[in-house]
């Protein structure tokens, strides 16, 4: 690229998305901010108020408990799935005749739309005539109300990121796994180290930047999880299932409170930049 | 040592449970499409019937769903063009000229809440008037599948060999034709990969429509979503609804089910 006219004429390449995303990113991202420190139902001009919300927020128990929620979620969903893709990456990478038919199955969870997902869960896990239920009765287990008990709805929730997305930890655990070098997997096994030795000090470490590239990954989507949970529960019963996002997207458009549920979104949004920093830190500690 | 072909076996009963369970979901799903209205929600459940398609008959002629799923249809081919004139010669000249932050810019799109852009889009778009067309949800939904387009086409662009490139131009040709004529042919796998990533996921896409969305313009997601309510007395169309929303993706999916991961898993690797 010696030509000086060339090197300037990529501007009108890069120009348009770099509009589209000033308008549609950033400036909102800037209104949101802005909103969050400001006094605003929907038709009255915005007043600034300073932390206001901020501070409104922290003595406000529904946020509290909304950020409970959500890190609940966040602990049992990701660990969930780290345990059970990892187990279920490395089953795959022995079994290789099988790949093209698992792979189908493998992909579809992940693709399907999340309200198809709430629908399936709504049928399936109804309490009196959810397919759900008879299994259970049919092994001898008390029927659960699932999505409709306070105190069983987080971790139904949970159990459905799970079902969802536990295929795809597993698929890049797989290609993670693939893609190391095999010679110092033959040699722990002439040492005669055993099979849970093996994991825990030959493959465990070698996979660990491909385990934090799925954590990172589905820390974004854990922690500003929305569409199944509104689909399912809108939140209820009664709190019971109201994480961050469900908290500030009801204030905000269900009850126009427009500064305060902003002021709920920056944060959970500080969140989720917080832990993607964190863990591309860990990362690059972890690559060799 | 475990005799190998004791351990290939568990390995295989393992690998079964798995695919049924992340099966039998769906398939009992598209079962109970296909069942007679009364034996849809059937204690004990009904493992044998004779398939019928009333549930998708009623589904189409009483809601309007099919004007739905046209919108859907409108809105995720509107915003994967969108992405793809927006995304295409920006992904290039990134590539080209090893440039990463408006790549990183519309990660920050990726990562951040909906909800979080919501309110400010509702404003914005609601003193233009814009709010309940078509173009709000398709420039909404771009702000999804541009972070795709680039990011999944960037290890392709900066795949091909940069002699090809150079060479067009010491030929004459200007960036645009180098672009169309000589690297996009090259990197056409890509591009479909990133059409259909983002096809899907403005197809799937559910919270921006709920808000945005007007009475004309709802897409078949959002609509299947206001029948969860009523659905509780009418399982069969709320079923066939799943279905039908759920094909396209499943169906495009399979396409691409190779590239799949890498695709999805793109940007968030990098820097």
């Amino acid at each position: 690229m010696a030509q000086s006219g060339t090197r300037n004429s990529y501007r009108w390449m890069v120009a348009p998305a770099v509009i589209f995303a000033a308008a549609m990113i950033v400036y909102p991202f800037c209104y949101a901010l802005w909103l969050s420190f400001s006094d605003v139902q929907l038709g009255s001009d915005p007043r600034f108020i300073g932390f206001g919300n901020y501070t409104r927020m922290l003595a406000d128990g529904e946020f509290w408990n909304g950020l409970r929620l959500t890190f609940f979620l966040y602990f049992m969903a990701l660990g969930a799935q780290l345990v059970l893709g990892t187990w279920l990456g490395l089953l795959l990478a022995r079994s290789q005749s099988a790949r093209g038919l698992v792979r189908t199955v493998m992909v579809s969870p992940f693709m399907l739309p999340p309200v198809v997902i709430g629908m399936m869960a709504i049928v399936i896990l109804d309490p009196s005539f959810g397919i759900a239920n008879w299994i259970l009765a049919q092994v001898g287990l008390p029927p659960a109300l699932w999505l409709s008990d306070p105190s069983t709805v987080m971790v139904t929730i949970a159990a459905l990121d799970t079902w969802q997305w536990t295929p795809f930890v597993a698929l890049i655990v797989m290609g993670g796994y693939l893609s190391l070098p095999h010679d110092v997997f033959e040699a722990a096994e002439m040492d005669g180290a055993n099979g849970w030795f093996r994991f825990r000090y030959v493959t465990l470490p070698l996979l660990m930047p491909t385990l934090i590239t799925a954590t990172v990954l589905r820390s974004v989507d854990i922690l500003r999880f929305f569409d199944v949970i509104y689909i399912t529960t809108q939140g209820g019963p009664g709190n019971a299932s109201t994480t961050l996002n469900i908290l500030a997207y009801r204030r905000g458009f269900e009850f126009s409170e427009l500064g305060y549920a902003s002021a709920v979104m920056v944060t959970l949004s500080a969140i989720v930049f917080g832990s993607v920093l964190v863990f591309a830190r860990l990362r690059k500690a972890a690559a060799w | 040592m475990v005799n190998p072909k004791t351990k290939r076996t568990f390995d295989t009963i393992q690998l079964v449970i798995v695919l049924v369970v992340l099966a039998l979901p769906i398939v009992w799903t598209f079962m109970s499409a296909f069942k007679p209205r009364t034996e849809v929600a059937a204690i004990p459940p009904k493992l044998f019937f004779t398939p019928t398609l009333e549930n998708f008959v009623e589904l189409f002629s009483r809601n309007d769903f099919m004007h739905n799923t046209l919108n859907s249809l409108i809105v995720a081919v509107g915003s994967t063009v969108l992405g793809l004139v927006l995304g295409v010669p920006a992904a290039f000249a990134m590539a080209w000229h090893r440039m990463s932050w408006p790549a990183t810019a519309t990660l920050f799109a990726r990562m951040a809440p909906g909800t979080l852009f919501l309110l400010p889009w509702l404003l914005m778009f609601s003193q233009v008037g814009m709010v309940g067309g078509y173009w709000v949800l398709i420039l909404t939904h771009a702000a999804i599948t541009l972070p795709i387009v680039i990011w999944v086409l960037l290890p392709y662009f900066e795949s091909v060999p940069r002699e090809i490139v150079e060479s067009a131009q010491i030929d004459g040709a200007r960036q645009d034709q180098t672009l169309l004529l000589v690297v996009l042919p090259v990197a056409m796998s890509g591009v479909v990969v990133a059409s259909i990533l983002s096809f899907v996921f403005s197809w799937n896409y559910f919270l921006f429509a709920l808000v945005l969305s007007g009475i004309e313009t709802k897409t078949a997601i959002v609509a299947s979503f206001n029948f969860v309510g009523e659905g509780v007395t009418n399982w069969g169309a709320l079923m066939a609804a799943a279905v039908v929303i759920a094909l396209p993706p499943l169906i495009l999916t399979l396409l691409i089910q190779k590239r799949l991961v890498g695709g999805l898993a793109a940007g968030a690797v990098k820097g």
